[in-house]
């Protein structure tokens, strides 16, 4: 099983070769590329999660160190190895990336425009994410972590769509600079911060399970966790670093947004917990109270602008945001129970948003138009549309039975034990979730027909199948959520005991 | 430099190199400046005995006084419309502030350091010394040299030929 | 013959620029019917030469030549070695990428001659030991530059040209009179004879060795192109022919560095003077990258903002100089920085000028404008190019990422977190600028539909350089091992 998680990365990189050497007069050959790798790295992720078991220890497993580069000055004697393994927190987020990519291939395939070049960037991007999820190396984790980003860039300004707001525009190439330019800056500070440690560790080696047995000054750690929950937290949308998001969302296509808001968000989120956290428990402890409040207000914040949106997907675009308000809140609780929460909600938002962002883009290549206002009753028309919508928007607003409800409930409670303030301020922004989720609902689907959309028609078979397949996990993890909770909360549990430990 | 005359010497040179030096900067009339430039040089080449080096005393005269002094005064005259001023520049001002200031560094740094100091008794006539020099353990600067020149000819026909790089 | 065998690597590129010109004559002389070949059997020899002299380094390597030559001129070790492969191979890639542009030129043996001898002349730059010969050797440079740089002969190219003459020359004189400074206090041009001697000196010598070393640095910045010895750049960069401007900005800049770092490291090494020169490299790094990369981002043409943004790289090595003067490891560190990053450099800037060159010439602009939509109308240059600006800010996996972490872990690990802090935000800025290009490639409507095909041998020396970035980026363990065991000889 070693090989399993090479594979993960390798598949989508031998994808991009394959896609370079077809000429671009077969589009149609490119597509079925994309779809059988897109299945093989969907099936490896479900393998990885299904064969994951807690073993003990610091819980990683499917092992596998390739020498880099040994021996060399500015290392010292162990220098750089690719090492990859899972542990129980990064095993969900593998198979949500699996999931998102595999259902994005499918919402990808009407795209006629330069599609090749389109998906040797969009495996790009899974190869850099598969990376960062199981990187236990630092150097490698930053290596992918700008592989994942970098292709964005392009992927915006090439086959995104510009907004125009009655009075002024959002050109696309403003949201793709926008974006990138925010995420360098939130790599420069990780950078810094990965050299840091490197010196102050003293081990020669960028290795996190080597790093991560060294103890830490105590100021040490104070300074360096900062450069690290901001450099990640820029990307995982924290408050007030988030702006680039609803641009960013809103402007890329359908299935980069669904891999953005979906899985490039938990990145930064992931690179926190997997990090910051496990490194310097200390100095997380002496800013979980910033991190907290940021979080809190970043979901508040998300909730009351996303009700102010007329703009569908840039609702959806707000609506990550406080989202991903709600798992920085869980992270900054840490308690098991609220990380625990986290760690769901990432992989909850992760399906949701991208079933979310899916079905907006189904309405916008028709209808060509994303105003709320202007549509109506469309469930008469498109019924499995509606459904599908529904479905998102219910887990989004935290429905018994759908997996947004059970990581929010872990937040919450996670964040009354320990910031009964947050914890209150959560639900309302979830109460407000609510509402603008079944206002708009109400707007687009249901009440009086607008007979300007009697063309509309229902769903393309490839966005149904690409829904109905996030759906299933969305109830999947609903109705019978152990499978997550027990791989995560045994690893969350390993993190947090070192940060008990610590001198 | 014991002695009174070397040391008389020694001054009327120098103030007569840096003289003629700060006029060819201050006038504006090129062709004065360039025979006033060729003062100074004689000047050097008169440092240069007090300090026994003949032959780089009378390869300064050669050159510099004969060669490229005597070219400059051909290329001022035979570039039609070469003004035979010099224009003012914004620059006088910072420049001057500039040169002051560098030449109050040299001087300090100058009188400050214990330098170090070759004594040779006597006159000795240098040619040879150098010959052998050249052609022994700067054999390899020499003949680099005669390839810089080469370079420099290459370079030099090609700039002034008259038809344009492009073959038509 | 030990002296000529170690020469050999210089000797062949100078022998082989006689053999060019007089090839030349010959064909003028066998009349017109064999003048289609001449360009490129003349380009041929140029190549054969770079070639030649890289098979001779390695053989020097192969049967541990290494040593000194000319009674102590040249010193032929690890560090000069790894110049010269530097110096031949960006020659060859210059060369191949001139063939197509001189497909008309009259002058094609002068331009080969030319690049030949002033490759020789920054190998030896880098191999010299002693003042005379190094100032020789800068000389022959430069000189040949200046001429390249004018060598298209229309108004700007000759503008540019004369520029970069008069400001060459009087950097080489300030150079020199640092150089005569260092006589003056040592009495020997032997840069190792000095070093024992500043090593040994007493107080009475250390205002004059401080102002030697800033008419040093100031007489070598220019040809490292680093602030405040930067206002040629933008100018001769975009006067001077596409392939010369190549060569100024990767072999001329690296000579630079290459010459500053024998002589900075040898004759000034010893720890009272170097805390004082690696605080003026420190502060000239922070300067350079802050400049050039702002006033890169306001430039339309693409040559001049390659121009600036190569000031701020210049500063990203100043960094590994700054790191030398802390203790004794850092100096391999700081050392072993700088070359890597100049190999990864060399590879990059090449590449990207290599896409302008074909580029340009088909849409007949430099302006960044012009450049919308060259993806669709040749996918492969602008996807070389692409990869070339990411390698240029520092994005896996090219080169470039590996050279910007080495650089900056440098400067933490000789705890100038500051530098290492100022580089970095300076790359964030780096990153607007070099995308914008991007951008505007891949986003914008060409003017024209008509696909770009770039000649065979410019294709070549295209696919060459980014692969060579991408190698470098992915496996870069010979080039670290390489730079190391470079700087290990000042260790």
């Amino acid at each position: 099983m070693d090989w399993v998680l090479l594979a993960l990365i390798a598949i989508p990189i031998g994808a991009v070769l394959v896609f370079m050497l077809i000429p671009s007069r077969y589009p149609q050959l490119v597509r079925n590329v994309a779809l059988v790798s897109g299945f093989a790295m969907f099936a490896l992720s479900v393998l990885v999660f299904v064969k994951y078991e807690f073993e003990g220890g610091s819980g990683f497993r499917f092992d596998l160190q390739l020498a880099w580069l040994e021996n060399v000055a500015f290392l010292g004697k162990d220098g750089i190895s690719l090492h990859l393994a899972v542990d129980g927190i990064s095993a969900p987020m593998v198979l949500l990336t699996g999931i998102v990519i595999f259902a994005g291939v499918f919402i990808s395939w009407n795209i006629d425009y330069r599609n090749k070049d389109y998906f040797v960037l969009l495996f790009l991007l899974v190869s850099g994410v598969f990376g960062v999820f199981l990187s236990l190396d630092l150097f490698f984790l930053f290596f992918f972590y700008e592989v994942a980003v970098l292709p964005m860039y392009l992927l915006i300004a090439v086959w995104g769509t510009s907004s125009h707001f009655g009075t002024f525009t959002r050109p696309k190439e403003y949201a793709a600079m926008k974006l990138v330019l925010y995420l360098v800056g939130g790599s420069a500070l990780i950078f810094v911060g990965i050299f840091a440690t490197f010196m102050e560790a003293g081990q020669g080696t960028f290795d996190l399970p080597v790093l991560g047995a060294v103890t830490y000054d105590e100021n040490f750690q104070k300074v360096v966790f900062p450069l690290y929950a901001l450099g990640f937290g820029i990307l995982a949308g924290l408050w007030p670093f988030h702006t680039w998001s609803p641009d960013g969302h809103v402007a890329a296509p359908t299935a980069v947004s669904m891999l953005h808001a979906g899985v490039l968000m938990k990145l930064g989120a992931f690179g926190i917990l997997r990090v910051a956290i496990t490194l310097f428990p200390e100095g997380a402890q002496f800013w979980a109270p910033v991190l907290m409040t940021l979080g809190v207000t970043g979901a508040l914040y998300g909730a009351i602008s996303a009700m102010a949106q007329r703009d569908l997907k840039y609702m959806v675009g707000y609506s990550s945001v406080s989202h991903m308000g709600f798992v920085l809140m869980g992270l900054a609780t840490l308690t098991t129970i609220g990380v625990n929460g986290a760690v769901l909600q990432m992989f909850a938002h992760g399906v949701m948003t991208a079933l979310m962002f899916a079905m907006v883009g189904a309405v916008y290549d028709q209808a060509h138009v994303r105003d709320m206002t202007m549509f109506g009753g469309l469930a008469q028309k498109t019924p499995r549309l509606a459904a599908f919508f529904a479905i998102a928007g219910l887990s989004s607003l935290g429905l018994p039975g759908l997996a947004g409800f059970v990581a929010e409930f872990h937040i919450f409670v996670g964040a009354f034990n320990t910031y009964p303030w947050a914890g209150a301020l959560g639900i309302l922004a979830a109460a407000i979730t609510a509402t603008y989720i079944l206002r708009m609902l109400a707007m687009v689907f249901f009440g009086p027909f607008n007979e300007r959309w009697a063309g509309l028609k229902e769903m393309r078979r490839g966005e149904q199948f690409g829904g109905a397949l996030l759906i299933a996990f969305i109830i999947f993890m609903g109705v019978w959520p152990a499978p997550f909770i027990d791989r995560i909360s045994e690893s969350v549990e390993f993190i947090l005991r070192v940060g008990a430990s610590g001198p | 430099m014991e002695d009174t005359g070397s040391i008389v010497a020694f001054w009327l040179l120098a103030a007569l190199t840096l003289g003629s030096a700060l006029a060819v900067v201050l006038i504006r009339d090129l062709i004065r400046a360039v025979v006033l430039l060729i003062t100074s040089f004689l000047g050097v080449a008169g440092l240069y005995i007090t300090l026994s080096a003949d032959f780089v005393a009378v390869v300064q005269v050669l050159i510099y006084v004969g060669a490229i002094s005597v070219l400059m005064l051909f290329a001022i005259m035979l570039t039609p419309r070469a003004g035979r001023n010099n224009a003012e520049t914004f620059f006088r001002i910072p420049g001057i502030l500039l040169a002051g200031l560098m030449a109050f560094t040299i001087s300090l740094v100058s009188l400050d350091t214990d330098w170090a100091v070759v004594e040779r008794g006597g006159f000795e006539e240098t040619a040879s010394a150098i010959g052998e020099a050249l052609l022994d353990k700067y054999v390899l600067p020499f003949e680099l040299a005669a390839v810089l020149l080469l370079v420099a000819m290459l370079g030099a026909i090609l700039l002034v030929h008259p038809e344009g790089t492009d073959e038509e | 013959m030990d002296s000529v065998n170690r020469f050999g690597p210089e000797l062949i590129l100078l022998a082989m620029a006689a053999v060019i010109i007089l090839a030349d004559i010959g064909w003028a002389l066998a009349g017109t019917g064999a003048e289609r070949m001449r360009r490129p059997a003349l380009g041929a020899l140029a190549l054969t030469g770079t070639a030649a002299s890289i098979i001779w380094s390695a053989l020097l390597i192969a049967f541990d030549e290494q040593g000194e030559a000319f009674s102590g001129m040249i010193r032929v070790d690890d560090f000069a070695l790894f110049f010269n492969f530097l110096f031949a191979g960006t020659a060859a890639i210059v060369i191949l990428a001139s063939i197509d542009f001189l497909r008309r030129n009259r002058f094609v043996a002068e331009y080969y001659a030319l690049i030949l001898a002033s490759t020789a002349g920054m190998m030896l730059l880098a191999s010299t030991i002693d003042l005379i010969a190094i100032f020789v050797a800068l000389e022959l440079t430069g000189i040949s530059l200046y001429i390249l740089v004018a060598f298209m002969k229309d108004g700007r190219s000759s503008e540019a040209g004369l520029k970069y003459l008069l400001l060459g020359a009087i950097s080489s004189a300030v150079a020199l009179y640092g150089m005569a400074y260092l006589f003056g206090i040592t009495g020997s041009t032997s840069l190792d004879e000095i070093g024992l001697v500043v090593s040994e000196a007493n107080g009475e010598t250390r205002s004059a060795l401080v102002l030697a070393m800033v008419f040093l640095i100031a007489g070598f910045g220019f040809k490292m192109a680093i602030v405040p010895f930067q206002m040629w750049v933008p100018d001769v960069y975009e006067g001077a022919p596409t392939p010369v401007t190549a060569f100024l900005s990767v072999g001329s800049k690296a000579a630079g560095f290459a010459v500053v770092m024998r002589i900075f490291l040898t004759a000034l090494g010893d720890g009272s003077i170097s805390s004082d020169w690696a605080t003026v490299f420190a502060i000239l790094a922070a300067i350079s990258m802050s400049l050039g990369n702002i006033t890169a981002l306001v430039q339309g043409n693409i040559k001049r903002m390659l121009g600036y943004s190569s000031i701020a790289q210049a500063g990203t090595f100043l960094i590994g100089l700054a790191v030398v003067a802390a203790a004794d490891p850092q100096l391999l560190l700081g050392t072993s920085a700088v070359l890597f990053f100049l190999g990864t450099y060399a590879f990059t800037n090449l590449g990207a000028f290599i896409a302008v060159i074909a580029i340009s010439s088909k849409i007949g602009s430099d302006q960044i404008a012009d450049y919308a939509g060259v993806a669709k109308r040749s996918p492969l240059l602008a996807l070389g190019l692409t990869i070339c600006l990411l390698s240029l800010t520092g994005i896996p996996p090219t080169a470039g990422f590996i050279a910007k972490v080495y650089v900056f872990n440098a400067a933490v690990q000789a705890d100038l977190v500051w530098l290492a802090i100022v580089g970095v935000l300076n790359s964030v800025v780096a990153a607007y600028y070099y995308l914008r290009v991007v951008l505007n490639m891949y986003t914008a409507e060409p003017a024209s539909e008509e696909s770009i095909q770039p000649g065979y041998y410019l294709g070549l020396a295209m696919v060459v350089a980014v692969v060579g970035l991408l190698v470098i980026g992915i496996f870069p363990s010979p080039l670290l091992e390489a730079s190391e065991a470079a700087a290990r000889v000042f260790g």
